[in-house]
């Protein structure tokens, strides 16, 4: 699904000169849910948006479910997203205005659904969540768990391929935590999906099924993670 | 303990592209309602300052202004010794008989306008003591010349010194400039009365007289003594009071002003409010921090109050500054503003900011900048430090 | 369209940012418009009198220099002439204290009709201004702004002549904006002649010529018949006339045009700041908007749209409050003749399209960058800053 081979990406950050990736090279298959771990400053977020058609690297090719990324325009490069890809984030997911199966709708409005379609797609990816009762309320009248089911929903909606998330549970408590990693092991034992998230969260290890640390830009090592072994083990 | 105001300004400086806007906002406002504060007053300037306080302005009884009044040499004759008209060093009385006509005249640019021409004897110019020949001299009698006053100069065709004017039946050779310190005598021109008696062919050689009141003289019985002569149908009116009301056709227009000096100033208001409240929300942590700090309610209320106040305030300095340079520039560019008063004459008004035209700008300035920020003030200042450093 | 509540749900975001911004910009379009009516005001008097066939003839010295009588017979006597009357400035005032309010004159009453044909003045009106030695027509401004209907007596102090005439007003001139009162030249001259002193001079002549290509030389030839006599004249179209008449103004129209200028640009200034205040606050909302794939097109004019909307939503409020204020403005004020159609305060469809354009264009240039800023930030960017 993910090819990803000698990307290096440096960007300016005021007077300074970040190195956040260098020469990184990664595969990932598809239907696998990966964790991107490391300290801060390890390069992972970045990694995270190239692999997802969000930021160019330097150096290196890009390719994504056979797409190179590296050949779009920006406007190809928003399609390739709206297609392709579903976005959780940390925070900002949701707009404050929007009711949250508007929020779910929110990407298939780039489709050409009508309106009873686009309304139906969203009830059933609230569903899924688990949160079909609270289509109609709005952001700040869910809690901070609610809120990145509502986020996980909107991600799936038009049934892209693939899943990144940016720290999904970083703002959450560890029961609410588990709830969310949980999903998203669901999305891909029951529906195929792709799924890398970054995270520094421990706990996330047991749930995926690859575990990639990075360091200052570089890849360090990759191993297995306790969703694997719980698929060998049952 | 108070926040030092340095506080309020460096804040302003820091937010740089808002304060800009702001400023922009209300020194706009400032610049507008001035402008148009300033038309009206300097119409008004030009028609009130008009006029001596110690003349009387002598017309047939029911006119209401000189132009539409006639009078004849026998009513002349019959008042000029009245008891309390003013005498020269050699006695003789300071009454001026003067013919009002407005013949057309061609403006630079094509147009045509009514002009107040005064035909009057040399004794006007000390009757009218606030006027004098600035350039050139005093017209000599029966020799078809004129003196025009500044504003006329420089509005209409061949209004220049040595230049040949043409109006009425004829043409007059242009001899002096005179000036009246701005008021509306430099918006005429002044000829010999008998000369243009006989271009206008009036069978009435005057049209009103002017009359100098003697020093310590009772104005008012004076003026009382010649309405009441009952040969003539006279009536005598104090000269400042004659040009204030043919000054009231601006009255109008100040209405106007005002209204729309509200209106702008509202709008100002809601602008300036708007953001404060942004610049509220912005600062939020920075306002928890002082909370926590220990600084009271009333100390940071105060603290924003004064910001939208000194913004205020600057903006004002801004904007008078630019209304100021503004108005002299589209003065000089229309060849000064033209008012058809009441006389269906022509005023030629140099529009001008005086220093009192000022206040009202000001004031609204001060009540832009304190009921701007007011609410958003109180909202600061009402915040909880703990909330505030949360939203952070 | 589809984003259409999408962009509504953005304005309500910060309801009293919204609020305050749509009240200045309505204050703002509304001032517009009442200045507006200043100028159009007297745009509309002159049009209305562009095309027609009629011919003013006065003193050439000026206005208020007389000319003979018996100079209308001559006039009337030209071929080309189909009626003229003469006008003679009555300077009457209601109020004295107040002063002269409105044009009266004293005319000949047989031709008047024919002369203004196109004034539409009932016939009954005119036949009884024909009937009645001291009938008056009125002009529907003036009637409104007094209280006067037809059948009343008014009487009126003239400011020129020693005298006061009561008069019966038979009929209107239907324009809304005619202000004008006549009334028959033989009662003036009765009255003269009663004190002593007859008038046989007259301050104007209107004609109406038969056909347009006509109107030039019919002038030369009325000027040239007058030339050498005893008094010149000086021939022009009606809508010279008027033109010169009110040219005077062009001075006080040119700072009011400024003044709403510098008014608008206050507009622009105060709409800017919000709107770059309100993309600047959802910069990382905007950021997740292109993340899950929305092109900068759709961004950029969903922002525009935003602006726009509250903008023109402005503007009609604004009209609306510009026709409440215009109509005290008409009840509280009086308009001397010569600043006339500048105080008529009517504010008219062309304006009100005018400013409801306005606003429109308002809010797209307020708009316009902000949105396009956002639009174009680097999402990557914006996202390792916000978080």
């Amino acid at each position: 699904m993910i090819d990803i081979t000698n990307v290096s990406r440096v960007y300016q950050r005021g007077a300074d000169e970040i190195h956040a990736l260098e020469h990184v090279s990664l595969h990932v298959s598809k239907g696998r849910f990966v964790a991107l771990m490391g300290p801060s400053g390890s390069g992972k977020s970045t990694l995270l948006n190239v692999l997802a058609g969000l930021d160019r690297p330097n150096a290196g090719e890009v390719v994504v479910g056979g797409r190179r990324l590296n050949e779009l325009s920006e406007d190809q490069l928003a399609e390739f997203r709206a297609h392709t890809v579903g976005f959780v984030f940390q925070f900002f997911n949701l707009i404050p205005v929007l009711s949250a199966v508007e929020n779910v709708e929110l990407p298939l409005l780039l489709t050409k659904l009508s309106r009873a379609e686009r309304r139906q797609r969203a009830e059933t990816a609230l569903r899924i969540v688990g949160l079909a009762e609270r289509g109609d309320h709005l952001p700040r009248q869910l809690s901070g768990g609610e809120q990145q089911r509502v986020a996980i929903a909107r991600a799936i909606v038009t049934d892209a391929d693939l899943v990144v998330a940016d720290e999904p549970t970083g703002d959450l408590d560890a029961r609410n935590a588990e709830e969310i990693l949980s999903l998203l092991q669901t999305l891909k034992r029951d529906f195929g999906k792709t799924i890398v998230i970054v995270t520094h969260d421990p706990r996330a290890e047991k749930w995926v099924d690859e575990v990639i640390h990075l360091d200052k830009g570089l890849l360090l090592e990759t191993r297995p993670g306790g969703g694997l072994r719980d698929v060998a083990a049952s | 303990m108070a926040l030092p105001l340095s506080y309020g300004w460096r804040s302003l400086l820091a937010r740089g592209m808002r304060t800009v806007f702001t400023v922009a906002v209300i020194a706009l406002v400032v610049i507008a309602t001035t402008l148009f504060w300033s038309l009206i007053a300097s119409l008004k300037r030009t028609l009130v300052s008009s006029g001596s306080a110690e003349n009387l302005v002598v017309m047939r009884k029911g006119a209401t202004n000189d132009g539409s009044s006639q009078l004849t040499l026998e009513s002349l004759q019959a008042i000029r010794f009245f008891e309390g008209i003013a005498r020269d060093s050699e006695g003789n009385p300071l009454i001026s008989p003067e013919l009002v006509v407005q013949p057309f005249f061609a403006t630079a640019d094509g147009g045509r306008e009514n002009v107040l021409v005064r035909g009057v004897e040399p004794v006007a110019l000390l009757v009218h003591d606030e006027v004098s020949i600035a350039e050139g001299r005093l017209f000599n009698t029966s020799s078809g010349e004129a003196v025009v006053g500044r504003g006329v100069a420089q509005r209409y065709k061949d209004a220049s010194i040595g230049s040949e004017l043409k109006f009425g039946r004829g043409t007059w050779t242009v001899v002096g400039i005179l000036e009246s310190d701005g008021s509306s005598f430099e918006s005429e021109v002044w000829v010999d009365a008998r000369q243009l008696a006989n271009d206008a062919k009036r069978t009435l050689p005057y049209s009103g007289f002017r009359v100098r009141v003697a020093k310590g003289a009772d104005m008012d019985a004076l003026a009382r003594r010649i309405a009441d002569d009952p040969r003539f149908a006279l009536e005598a009116t104090r000269e400042i009071d004659y040009y204030e009301n043919l000054s009231s056709s601006a009255n109008t227009l100040y209405v106007i002003v005002v209204g729309l000096a509200v209106l702008a100033g509202i709008g100002a208001i809601f602008g300036a409010t708007n953001t404060m409240y942004a610049a509220v929300q912005a600062r939020t942590s920075e306002i928890g921090t002082l909370r926590a700090l220990g600084f009271s309610r009333a100390a940071i209320l105060f603290s924003f109050l004064s910001e939208s106040v000194m913004t205020a305030l600057f903006a004002f300095g801004v904007g008078a500054l630019g209304a100021w340079a503004l108005a002299i520039f589209i003065s000089w560019l229309l060849g000064g503003i033209a008012f058809g008063a009441a006389t269906f004459t022509t005023n030629v008004i140099q529009l001008r900011v005086a220093p009192v035209d000022l206040l009202m700008p000001f004031a609204l300035s001060v009540l832009i900048g304190v009921f701007g920020g007011l609410a958003p003030a109180a909202r600061a200042a009402r915040m909880r430090p703990v909330d505030a450093l949360r939203k952070a | 369209m589809k984003y259409l509540p999408f962009v509504l749900r953005n304005l309500g975001r910060n309801k009293l940012r919204s609020l305050l911004t749509a009240s200045s910009i309505a204050l703002a379009i509304a001032l517009v418009c009442i200045l507006r009516t200043m100028p159009a005001g007297l745009d509309s008097f002159l049009s209305s009198i562009a095309s027609n066939t009629r011919v003013s003839t006065h003193n050439e010295a000026g206005m208020v220099y007389a000319m003979p009588y018996a100079y209308l017979q001559k006039v009337r006597a030209i071929p080309g002439v189909v009626a003229a009357i003469s006008w003679q400035w009555f300077g009457g005032a209601v109020d004295l204290s107040k002063g002269v309010a409105f044009p009266n004159f004293a005319v000949d009453p047989e031709d008047f009709g024919r002369v203004y044909e196109d004034w539409n003045i009932a016939p009954q009106a005119l036949e009884d201004f024909r009937k009645y030695r001291d009938a008056a027509l009125v002009g529907r401004a003036t009637l409104e702004k007094n209280g006067w209907k037809v059948g009343d007596v008014v009487t009126l102090q003239s400011t020129v002549f020693p005298m006061q005439l009561s008069f019966r007003i038979v009929g209107e001139v239907p324009n809304p904006r005619a202000t004008q009162f006549y009334f028959q030249r033989e009662y003036l001259v009765q009255a003269f002649q009663a004190s002593g002193t007859p008038i046989d001079s007259t301050g104007m002549i209107w004609s109406r010529i038969d056909d347009p290509d006509r109107v030039e030389p019919i002038m030369r030839q009325i000027d040239e018949m007058f030339r050498n006599g005893e008094a010149e004249t000086a021939s022009e179209t009606e809508k010279s006339f008027f033109g010169n008449f009110f040219s005077s103004l062009k001075g006080i129209v040119a700072v009011i045009q400024i003044v709403a200028g510098i008014v608008t640009l206050c507009i622009v200034f105060i709409a800017a700041n919000t709107a770059s205040m309100s993309v600047r606050e959802r910069v990382g909302e905007i950021a997740i908007l292109r993340a899950i794939g929305f092109r900068r097109k759709i961004v950029f004019s969903t922002l525009l749209a935003e602006a726009a909307i509250l903008s023109t939503l402005a503007g009609v409020a604004g009209a609306l409050v510009s026709l409440g204020l215009t109509l005290m403005l008409r009840n509280l004020t009086s308009s001397g003749p010569q600043l006339g159609p500048l105080t008529g305060f009517i504010v008219t469809d062309t304006i009100l399209v005018q400013a409801l354009f306005l606003a429109f264009l308002i809010g797209i240039v307020s708009g316009w960058l902000p949105a396009l800023g956002a639009s174009r930030r680097s999402v990557a960017q914006t996202l390792r800053e916000v978080f």
